[in-house]
């Protein structure tokens, strides 16, 4: 098996090299570029599923680490440039290749005729080569590498129609917002890393960090400091309220790009991030609460406001925040496994969405649900692919995002039993926030497939290039479900797949040692034995002694599932009550008074961020940097050069022109003078010469005669 | 035998030659006045080996002396061709004429 897990550095390097080839021969290809990124992600996936298989059967497996020794600075530690290749590893690969090749496929036909298709592939591999390295990574440094690339080509892609304003603010938006979570990042990594200088010569070794910290040889400032700062990036990164404000504006991309941004390479890596560095984020309380409270604020209130969205890649979007607060507060619960694995099963479904809602717009030339209306009929396979996806998000039962999204609310319930107030905080208003998301996406459904026709287009189905990644991500969009289900509880399964082998062996959840009260009935024992729906990581609390994880069984848990079918029913019944006949006259979420304009108004995030960020940046800040750029630097720069010059000229006047100049021409002068008078001497007169020599010899003659 | 006779009659002929040389103006004549100084030269070296080494058998002023007499004649076969091209380019003889030399 080893052999074909060394190779997952190709998996990252072919879109990179996609990337450049398409950028320098593209234009000249006959698919202008779109072959180059086909094929190289045809490879990287196909090589990306052999790894998945290998790392999936022998699960759970010890991480196979290759790296090179890469130290440009020296200075006593070694920068590796290397690959990590575990379960999660194995996981990510898979999720961005799949999603990542679909969108590749979709785009083809979805972008033809665009002015930069080439370009439009060339970032589009770029994008997915980024994300890639970041998830390979076995350093920190190397991430923070990775991270960054993907925040620049998410700025290249969102701001891809630059000729509109207000596309280019968004792509400012996106970027300028995740950059302030970077900072966070980067010192989060510089303060975890600098715990590591004393044991290790790569204290940016990801595995060496987290067996550190299992270890209990990090300190409890550096794990909180560090993890803190890091999940700050996570915040920017993945949406988190109130760093979430670049995310729906980041709709100005491409279609295909909001599918990739939102399903496997922008939004996912903070929540990788936070599950690849569990280990560390699990050694603290104050952490772990932290996570779970960004993630629950999360989840219910960026969801909430996918209620009065008009724009449906809107409510997508906002779905996605809400989906990415579940994956976060499933960190902070405890849930690895469970934000793991609903990180998985959503990038297949909202990548089926997003392509789905493509497909849409293309037909109706609208991004308005209200201006769509009936089109089950004209598009019946974009139809069907889109009602598989909703469900999926909506997490009706069997489909995959049923079992990943209960999976954290078991998680929140785990914890809760364990005697943290996060996790019932998780438990509840996740099951409220996951009638929301029915709601919402019962109402997009009703408007754009039920009804009549609002809009002033004919629709008609896309072509096959669009609809067969829509089909595979719906066949997807179920199937990944099973991989952690009560229907396969046989390992090998997600759980033991995504199995961190540190949090196995060492004591996990140190904090949690006196949490001694907790109720008999969530011990160890009574987690797994009491019909839990679908337990991954059994998180178990024994009365003395660290809290030990536990590889549990899935099994169903009917209280949780009646709750879910009741909720959902509930939705749609409301749904259907309101829209199932069109468009009505007042849309019932645009009238709820006050409660309505909060919500359009999105919180006043935007109108804060805009008067109390970007004005006294803009007025007041830039304008300060403009003053002393322009004015005192500038002045400072030109009085020198100014000097210079005079300094320059005088020195050029004085002592060229007139000393070194002077003194040479003056010595040509004075010979030429000299030369003219002396040159009477050579008369030609032979006669004159042989008169001076003898005069000349009887002077000598006579001197010497005296001298004696 | 007094040296000074001998000795006198060098020096008149030396200084009779450096006369004729810068002050003639015919080229014949300052080739003739250089032979009286090599003549006046000749005599020294005479009169100085009999002076100082009257019993070396080598005799070596005198053959000095030959051997001036001989180089003065290859000098004046030079001499007096230098001054037939001479003439014949310029029909004259006036040492003043040759200044080609000067500046």
């Amino acid at each position: 098996m080893e052999p074909l897990l060394d190779y997952a550095w190709v998996v990252v390097v072919l879109p990179l090299l996609s990337a450049v080839l398409i950028t320098a021969f593209g234009k000249q290809l006959p698919g202008k570029g779109s072959e180059l990124g086909i094929a190289s992600l045809a490879i990287s996936w196909l090589l990306a599923l052999g790894i998945a298989w290998e790392t999936f059967v022998n699960s759970p497996i010890e991480p196979v680490e290759r790296a090179i020794d890469w130290s440009p600075l020296g200075g006593g530690f070694i920068f590796e440039l290397g690959i990590l290749v575990d379960g999660l590893t194995a996981v990510m690969l898979l999720l961005v290749t799949t999603v990542s090749f679909m969108v590749h496929i979709y785009s083809r036909e979805y972008m033809r005729g665009e002015v930069r298709f080439t370009y439009f592939f060339a970032m589009l591999s770029l994008f997915t080569f980024s994300m890639l390295l970041l998830v390979v990574s076995n350093n920190l440094l190397q991430a923070v590498i990775g991270w960054e690339l993907v925040g620049l080509c998410s700025y290249l892609l969102i701001g891809f129609y630059w000729e509109g304003k207000s596309n280019q603010d968004a792509g400012n938006k996106a970027f300028m917002t995740t950059k302030f979570g970077d900072v966070g990042l980067i010192v989060g990594v510089i303060v975890l890393s600098a715990g590591m200088f004393s044991m290790t010569d790569t204290p940016f070794n990801i595995l060496q960090i987290n067996e550190a910290a299992a270890a209990g040889q990090l300190s409890t400032t550096t794990v909180v400091l560090g993890m803190l700062m890091i999940f700050l990036g996570c915040v920017s990164k993945s949406g988190q309220m109130p760093l979430h404000v670049w995310l729906p504006d980041a709709m100005a991309g491409p279609t295909p790009v909001s599918a990739l941004i939102h399903a496997a390479t922008m939004v996912t890596a903070g929540v990788f991030l936070l599950a690849r560095l569990f280990p560390v984020v699990a050694q603290s309380q104050a952490v772990m609460a932290t996570i779970a409270i960004f993630g629950v604020i999360t989840l219910f209130f960026g969801g909430l406001l996918a209620l009065v969205q008009d724009d449906l890649k809107k409510i997508l979007a906002y779905s996605t925040i809400s989906q990415l607060g579940y994956m976060v507060a499933a960190i902070g619960v405890g849930g690895y496994t469970a934000s793991v694995f609903h990180l998985f099963t959503h990038g297949f479904f909202k990548a089926l969405l997003f392509l789905g809602a493509g497909s849409l717009i293309h037909a109706v030339h609208s991004n308005n649900i209200s201006d769509m209306g009936g089109l089950a009929r004209a598009m019946p396979h974009t139809f069907w692919t889109f009602i598989v996806g909703s469900l999926a998000l909506a997490g009706f039962p069997l489909t995959a995002g049923f079992f990943s999204k209960d999976e954290i609310l078991i998680a929140g319930d785990l914890w809760a039993g364990a005697g943290f107030v996060t996790g019932s905080l998780v438990y509840w208003v996740g099951l409220a926030a996951a009638f929301v998301t029915t709601f919402y996406m019962a109402r997009a459904c009703f408007l754009i497939f039920a009804g009549e026709n609002r809009s002033h287009h004919a629709p008609h189905e896309s072509g096959k290039l669009i609809l067969a990644p829509l089909m595979v991500l719906a066949v997807l969009s179920v199937a990944s479900g099973y991989l952690l289900s009560p229907f396969s509880p046989e390992q090998p399964n997600f759980e033991t797949w995504t199995a961190t082998p540190i949090l196995d062996e060492e004591a996990s959840y140190p904090f949690a040692q006196e949490s001694g009260e907790a109720d008999a009935e969530h011990s160890a024992v009574g987690v797994v034995g009491d019909g839990v729906l679908a337990s991954g990581t059994v998180m178990a609390a024994e009365k003395e002694g660290p809290v030990k994880v536990l590889h549990g069984v899935p099994t169903w848990h009917p209280d949780l599932l009646a709750m879910v079918l009741v909720l959902f029913s509930l939705a749609v019944f409301l749904a259907y009550r309101f829209y199932g006949k069109g468009l009505p006259e007042r849309d019932p979420t645009l009238s709820m008074g006050r409660f309505t304009d909060v919500l359009v108004a999105k919180y006043g995030f935007d109108d804060f961020g805009y008067r109390y960020i970007v004005v006294p940046v803009r007025d007041r800040l830039s304008a300060a940097a403009s003053y002393s750029s322009n004015v005192l630097i500038d002045g400072v720069v030109a009085g020198v050069g100014r000097a210079t010059k005079n300094a320059a000229t005088t020195t050029y006047r004085v002592v060229d022109q007139q000393v070194i100049d002077g003194s040479i021409n003056g010595a040509a002068f004075s010979a030429a003078w000299w030369s003219e008078k002396l040159k009477r001497i050579q008369s030609g007169d032979v006669q004159r010469y042989a008169g001076v020599l003898v005069a000349g010899t009887i002077v000598l003659v006579l001197a010497f005669a005296a001298a004696r | 035998m007094s040296p000074v006779g001998p000795l006198l009659l060098a020096t008149f002929l030396f200084c009779a030659g450096v006369y004729g040389v810068i002050a003639r103006r015919n080229a014949v004549l300052v080739l003739l006045s250089v032979e009286l100084m090599l003549n006046a030269v000749n005599i020294n070296l005479v009169t100085f080996q009999n002076l100082l080494f009257p019993d070396d058998p080598a005799v070596t002023g005198q053959m000095f002396a030959l051997f001036i007499i001989g180089v003065a004649a290859a000098e004046v076969g030079v001499g007096l061709a230098i001054v037939f091209n001479m003439f014949r380019n310029r029909a004259s003889v006036d040492v003043d004429d040759a200044d080609l030399m000067r500046w």
